[in-house]
């Protein structure tokens, strides 16, 4: 090896010695450690405690469900929404522009553990502003907590009201960075200010969107703040258990590492299926 | 390895030093809500003994003690404090997994006499073989705690109510002499503590008393869920969990709650303005004849083996847990049912107690005491808990046709978790 690449790889070595320990090895371990039953000591090699279970194990269908159904129904919402507010924030008929965009990114700035603690007094049963505000209009109050659709419904709320601020911001960046001639020239011919929007800003907008969408998916599927503080670990029975969560219950309360490794790459191996589908419709049509 | 050798010999060290190290000492100690304000209690009665023994108890809350401790055993008792409290019924996965994470009692001082003071029920769970990993510390009598005026109110004799059918009965009676009250509240959204209550008062637990069979899908099991759902049905029971209860008891919307006998510092201290309001009376059951008594929690304390402290440690807990006045000092301050049996028989018990309305409410509660049967938790309590819950939460759901299929399922999940065989 030269000299000058041996020196290089030396001032690099801090850094892959750490990488190696912190990441490399954990990532290997963990892959050997899913296939031995780790509830027994010493621990034993066996593919059925972990890898035979997993595919049969309701609880883990449960839990891919409930992230899928918020992958599903939460993710495009929330990027309808933020596009939305991106293109009324970007109006020029707007006033006080910079209070808005602050009001729209703010909710990033609270602490999970504050918001979640505020998400779980709104949704109270008996003293929740919500169900006030239901009865007030003449419905009987909803049991939010008690109710497996209900409360998947605050879960997707909690994290749409969290996040969607925060992607109109990179969406508005998207918007401002479209030259104004495009649009000056098609007023020139006639385009409607709604064809406007659907065939120059959308296709234009492509590219952030997609980066928005593929940002959600990873935060979705890494979703376990706002079950686990919100609806009290997953409950109602498991009716707000993510992937996450499962990992976590069975890593750390049954203290089953074995199985929780196995989880964890399955999850991996979601994440790349997911991330192969995003890049699959992003493409460049050519 | 070499990090626990280097403890080790630091512990001989100090042990082989001899008491000047050990009569001066900081000791943290993990608990949670009301446990962790009593164990506070006993510090001034404790100090005036042991000046100079510093005890910090850390109020974590209930299942992140539990999570906590897990996780510092897995990383070889690293961040441990020296004194931990464990839940009874989650405690065999602590020594079943990590033998060496907690200290043996017997060697700091727990004598066979001092361990003849507790019941056996209380510390079969706690000892495996010859090692002593914790000391009993309270246990849950189940009781009903009421508001007097809403019953009174409503026309209901609580004495009157001795099955299940009757508290329904007495529900519809409370919630319509005031709209927007409900009977009683069960945490529906995370934990199962009705469900466990009314099968352990039926002799029905998750496992079998060995700890060696599912026993979840018993007759007894499937009665006392499909009593559950049928409270739920009626408008019995809502879902509250922990602090929702206890805004709702402040609040006056809930006109009774179901728990261990702790709940009376809780109610206590969480409602003080309510004095004289309140009072206890035993469980119902699914027949009139019914046992009426149940356990629900109890827990006990445990030194870790890596504290560098252990003498002071024991002495602490000794005190604390082992003599009648840290135990009934609990007890009077903030209801922890004493498991030291000489403390069951102070006079405090049978004293009227002016919150309760007058009520002798110890000796109610306390009269329960030797009809319970224990229901073994095991290492797989995590396990079989998720499962009942998520269980639970689908046949409410109407996911299941009847409570006897639902908990087939849950036996035939928790069999394929655990490798357990399902009790014929």
């Amino acid at each position: 090896m030269p000299f000058r690449t041996r020196s290089a790889y030396a001032f690099l070595a801090p850094y892959l010695l750490v990488f190696a320990t912190f990441w490399v090895w954990p990532i290997i371990d963990s892959f050997l450690i899913s296939f031995q039953n780790t509830r027994i000591n010493p621990w034993k090699y066996s593919f059925q405690a972990n890898w035979g279970r997993l595919f049969f194990d309701p609880a883990f269908y449960n839990a891919l469900y409930n992230t899928l159904i918020i992958l599903v129904i939460q993710v495009p919402v929330m990027i309808a929404l933020a596009t939305v507010m991106a293109v009324l924030l970007n109006s020029p008929l707007l006033k006080a522009r910079p209070l808005f965009r602050f009001a729209f990114f703010a909710p990033v700035v609270v602490g999970e553990v504050a918001y979640a603690a505020v998400f779980r007094l709104m949704f109270s049963l008996d003293f929740g502003i919500i169900n006030k505000m239901i009865s007030a209009i003449g419905f009987s109050p909803i049991s939010w907590f008690d109710n497996a659709n209900a409360a998947m419904a605050v879960i997707i709320l909690a994290v749409t009201w969290r996040w969607a601020g925060y992607n109109a911001i990179i969406i508005l960046a998207g918007l401002q960075s479209i030259p104004d001639d495009v649009y000056e020239a098609a007023t020139l011919d006639r385009v409607s200010k709604t064809q406007q929007f659907f065939h120059i800003t959308l296709p234009l907008l492509k590219p952030i969107i997609l980066f928005c969408v593929v940002l959600s998916v990873i935060g979705t599927m890494q979703l376990f703040t706002e079950p686990f503080l919100i609806t009290n670990r997953g409950g109602p029975g498991g009716g707000t258990e993510t992937l996450g969560l499962f990992l976590y219950r069975q890593g750390f309360t049954a203290l089953n590492f074995g199985y929780a490794s196995a989880i964890a790459y399955t999850m991996a191996a979601l994440a790349v299926v997911i991330s192969l589908f995003n890049l699959w419709i992003g493409r460049d049509p050519k | 390895m070499r990090f626990k050798l280097l403890a080790a010999t630091a512990a001989i060290a100090l042990l082989a030093t001899g008491s000047a190290f050990a009569e001066s000492a900081n000791l943290t100690i993990w608990s949670w809500n009301v446990a962790a304000s009593a164990l506070k209690s006993t510090l001034p009665g404790f100090n005036k003994q042991f000046p100079d023994i510093k005890v910090t108890v850390e109020d974590l809350g209930n299942s992140q003690v539990f999570d906590k401790t897990l996780a510092a055993c897995a990383a070889g008792g690293d961040g441990l404090p020296d004194i931990v409290s464990i839940e009874n019924f989650e405690a065999e996965i602590f020594w079943s997994r990590f033998p060496d994470c907690f200290a043996n009692l017997k060697e700091l001082g727990y004598t066979a006499d001092i361990q003849s003071k507790f019941p056996d029920f209380k510390r079969t769970e706690l000892e495996v073989g010859d090692v002593a990993y914790a000391m009993p510390w309270d246990s849950g009598p189940v009781a009903v705690f009421y508001r007097r005026d809403m019953y009174e109110k409503a026309g209901v004799d609580p004495s009157t109510i001795s099955t299940w059918d009757d508290f329904i009965a007495a529900g519809k009676k409370i919630s319509a002499a005031k709209p927007g009250t409900v009977m009683a509240q069960a945490d529906f959204n995370g934990d199962s503590e009705w469900f466990r209550m009314i099968a352990n008062e039926q002799g029905c637990g998750y496992f079998s008393t060995d700890g060696q069979n599912i026993t979840i899908n018993q007759p007894a099991c499937v009665a006392s869920l499909q009593k559950v759902k049928e409270m739920k049905d009626a408008g019995t029971l809502t879902a509250a969990n922990w602090d929702e209860k206890i805004q709702a008891n402040t609040a006056g919307k809930a006109a009774s709650q179901l728990y261990g006998g702790w709940y009376e510092g809780t109610v206590r201290s969480t409602s003080p303005d309510l004095k004289g309001k309140w009072g206890v009376y035993r469980m119902p059951s699914l027949t009139a004849d019914g046992p009426h008594a149940a356990n629900l929690g109890g827990s006990s304390l445990a030194i870790s083996a890596t504290s560098a402290n252990k003498e002071a440690a024991w002495k602490f807990v000794n005190y604390a847990l082992g003599t009648n006045e840290g135990q009934v000092t609990m007890l009077k301050e903030f209801g922890l049912v004493p498991s030291l049996l000489s403390a069951e028989k102070d006079p405090f018990v049978s004293e009227p107690q002016a919150y309760w309305g007058g009520q002798k409410v110890w000796a109610d509660i306390l009269a329960t005491l030797p009809k319970i049967v224990p229901s073994r938790g095991t290492a797989f309590q995590s396990d079989a808990e998720g499962i009942f819950r998520a269980t639970q939460a689908k046949f409410f759901a109407g996911g299941y046709p009847d409570a006897k299929t639902a908990l087939d399922d849950a036996a035939k999940q928790i069999a394929a978790a655990t490798g357990l065989p399902i009790a014929q």
